[in-house]
């Protein structure tokens, strides 16, 4: 494997009162989507902010593209859409791409054309001399968007990048991601939202209370985090189903709800055995799938239903320096 | 550097494109030049008057009278009326139809107990009724001069008017500028510091909240350091500034020279009073320039801290009154030391680097200055701005991250000592 174009080792970060990332390591492969997976106040955008330099860890480095330097040293190749949204709000949508494009090193005249180009792609064309407040929130990210990634960045950082979008936007811009990936860009994106992840992540790292719980290849995660599971739908008649799903030598546990089951096999089980057992007590299945488990269970499996709540952060606000 | 060219760019172009820029290029001018021309224009010139003099006397008085009302061809015609039954009021309604401005009544008391009656239909104008009371009162003293055999002739040669001439001496020599200029000079300065440190060092503290607000700071930060950031926001915001001072400077002086075209303007220099206008040399505009951007600097160091450590415009309002009041102060002061710009107040107030910014052009101004004492107080502001914009900067990058309440003095002090 080549060098990780991110490389965190043992960050940590304390707030006044509590500590929001706890000894975290983490590497990011070139030319993949890596997601940082984790509850709400799981500390995935102060890893963030640490790993742009926008936020300096107590202790721990943070090593980007293999090289020496800090993320705001190596800013002109980051794109970085932040958790936040935020653009100035009487600036002409041309002008404000124009000079965050200059602060990531790209010459004005050059930045001009791409920004039009992006502008038409994304359909603002009509809006590039309007100021940024006249235009609605969808519109107003994907011109904030376009500014992530208009200097054409090796690394794309989003935070929560799906939150407040719309199902077009959302689409637009999964789409444009995946097009980066293509070219070879790496994008790192924050989630709390399982399902947005599957879609589009090679790599995952899921962490709670500062701390990482696993990461590697979703497949791999899947395949060692998940257990075997079944999916069962009936087709009118049950047979004898729910004496099957109860026999604990063969499921270890069933989620049945009207027509749909989800089986998750015991260590000794065997999907054949409950398929023949099914079928001969007069069940009729209109499916009957192996499967592997959703990030989802695996999340919440891991994650645990009290992770949700963060510890309480008094003082939170202050000394985030 | 590239990064804070592109921020400096940013705060000038926007803010030059903004209307209320160019708003106050346009009234910053008119409102100054107001402020000289509209007192004499007010009180100046009122047009001439026609007025009819009505003689009751039994000598020439009135004739005489109503010949050096006629001398005086800016301000009056007057015809003489002999006084009979009817004619006062004839000439009321001759005023009401406006026909005449008014009527003067004399007879043989006015050059016995010097009264006389003016009746018109404005009597509210001090320069009218001046020009009238002058004129009676020549003519009279002439009508009783003569009268004690006194060859008027001769007395008119006797009279001289003395006209006070004074002259600001600096360096040794006098410098052409009288003391009403020097005075109105102080004054202006001390008004324009005071405006212009506060409107843009608003300007640099709202600039800092608006990044904050809209939350885009966190992908400024993200590209360039909090403090290049701000070198570039307080740069732009005073090259605004400049550039503003730059038009109202070459406005003000094409209206100055257009003002004896302006109706009236021909008056200007009598009836000016003190405030004349003041003649501005090169060292005077190197002083102004230099406090205005030490104050500039000092003060919108102190207002990004405000932007930074606010939330939003009503806390910045609340945090903002010690900076504000800091400068208000200041400008209060002045007043004072307009009086006697060498008393130990006025020398310690130019020392001090809050207040120097104002106390100083205004001392300069208004009198002649020890260089020493010029360099001293341009020294200590200097080192001043350096500290207090450290302090402040330290502040800023920590601030420009923050939500929630706003910090208390503790946790200030927590963060100009973070690392």
């Amino acid at each position: 494997m080549s060098q990780p174009i991110v490389a965190v080792d043992r960050i940590t970060k304390r707030f006044a009162g509590h500590t929001a990332v706890d000894s975290l390591s983490l590497a990011v492969p070139p030319g993949v989507i890596y997601g940082l997976l984790g509850p709400n106040g799981a500390g995935k955008s102060t890893t963030i902010r640490m790993i742009l330099n926008i936020y300096a860890p107590d202790s721990g480095t943070v090593r980007l593209f293999g090289e020496a330097g800090t993320g705001r040293d190596h800013s002109g190749r980051i794109g970085y859409l932040p958790e936040e949204r935020g653009l100035y709000p009487k600036m002409r949508v041309l002008d404000v791409l124009l000079f965050l494009a200059e602060l990531k090193g790209v010459d004005r005249r050059a930045a001009r054309p791409k920004a039009l180009d992006w502008l038409a792609r994304l359909g603002l064309s009509d809006w590039r001399m309007r100021k940024v407040n006249e235009l609605s929130k969808g519109m107003q990210q994907k011109v904030q968007f376009i500014s992530t990634i208009l200097h054409e960045p090796d690394l794309l950082v989003m935070d929560e990048a799906f939150s407040g979008l719309d199902p077009v936007n959302s689409q637009v811009l999964k789409d444009t991601v995946l097009e980066l990936r293509a070219r070879g860009k790496t994008i790192l994106f924050s989630t709390h939202i399982m399902e947005q992840a599957e879609k589009v992540c090679d790599h995952v790292c899921i962490i709670a209370r500062g701390k990482k719980l696993v990461d590697g290849t979703l497949s791999d995660i899947k395949r060692t985090h998940g257990g075997r599971h079944v999916l069962v739908n009936f087709d009118g008649a049950r047979g004898d189903a729910d004496r099957i799903f109860a026999d604990r030598r063969q499921v270890a546990k069933a989620d049945v709800s009207g027509q749909f089951a989800e089986l998750e096999l015991a260590p000794q089980g065997d999907a054949q055995e409950i398929l023949k057992a099914l079928v001969t007590s007069g069940a009729r299945l209109s499916r009957f799938e192996l499967a592997e488990p959703s990030l989802n269970k695996i999340f919440i499996d891991l994650v645990g239903p009290d992770a949700a709540n963060p510890v309480a952060r008094p003082d939170a606000e202050v000394a985030r320096a | 550097m590239r990064k804070v060219l592109a921020v400096i760019r940013r705060e000038f172009v926007e803010r030059v494109r903004q209307r209320w820029f160019w708003v106050m290029a346009v009234l910053g001018p008119l409102f100054f030049g107001a402020l000289f021309i509209l007192p004499t224009l007010l009180i100046g010139k009122t047009g001439v008057k026609h007025i009819a003099v009505v003689d009751g006397t039994t000598s020439t008085f009135g004739a005489t009278l109503t010949t050096r009302l006629n001398a005086d061809t800016a301000s009056f015609v007057a015809v003489r009326v002999v006084a009979g039954p009817e004619t006062i009021d004839s000439l009321r309604n001759a005023v009401d139809r406006k026909e005449i401005d008014g009527f003067l009544i004399i007879s043989d008391v006015a050059v016995d107990s010097g009264k006389a009656m003016y009746r018109a239909s404005n009597v509210s104008s001090p320069v009218t009724i001046g020009s009238l009371e002058h004129i009676i009162s020549e003519t009279v003293n002439a009508t009783r001069l003569e009268r004690e055999g006194v060859n008027p002739a001769l007395v008119a040669k006797a009279r001289i008017h003395v006209n006070l001439d004074s002259k600001k001496v600096s360096g040794g020599k006098e410098t052409g500028e009288s003391a009403g200029q020097s005075f109105s000079l102080a004054y202006f300065m001390g008004i324009i510091l005071y405006m212009a440190i506060l409107l843009y060092g608003i300007n640099v503290m709202s600039s800092v909240l608006e990044e904050k607000t809209t939350k885009i700071v966190e992908v400024l930060v993200s590209s360039l350091r909090p403090f290049q950031l701000l070198l570039g926001k307080v740069i732009g915001v005073g090259a605004v500034s400049i550039f503003q001072f730059l038009i109202w400077g070459v406005s003000t002086r094409l209206i100055i020279a257009q003002r004896r075209h302006l109706p009236g303007g021909g008056s200007m220099g009598d009836a000016g009073g003190i405030f004349q206008i003041p003649h501005v040399t090169a060292s005077t505009a190197v002083v102004f320039i230099l406090y205005f951007l030490g104050g500039f600097l000092l003060y919108s160091a102190m207002f990004s801290a405000v932007g930074a450590m606010s939330s939003n415009e009503q806390e910045a309002r609340q945090a903002q009154q010690p900076v504000v009041m800091l400068l208000v102060a200041s400008f209060i002061s002045m007043f004072a030391m307009l009086n006697d710009p060498g008393s130990t107040l006025s020398v310690t107030l130019s020392m001090i680097p809050f207040s120097a910014p104002i106390a100083m052009p205004v001392r300069w101004a208004a009198g002649n200055l020890p260089m020493g004492e010029v360099a001293l107080s341009l020294g200590i502001l200097a080192v001043s701005i350096l500290g207090v914009t450290w302090v402040a900067s330290r502040i800023y990058r920590v601030g420009i991250l923050m939500t929630g309440k706003r910090p208390n003095i503790k946790e200030l002090v927590r963060w100009v000592r973070a690392a």
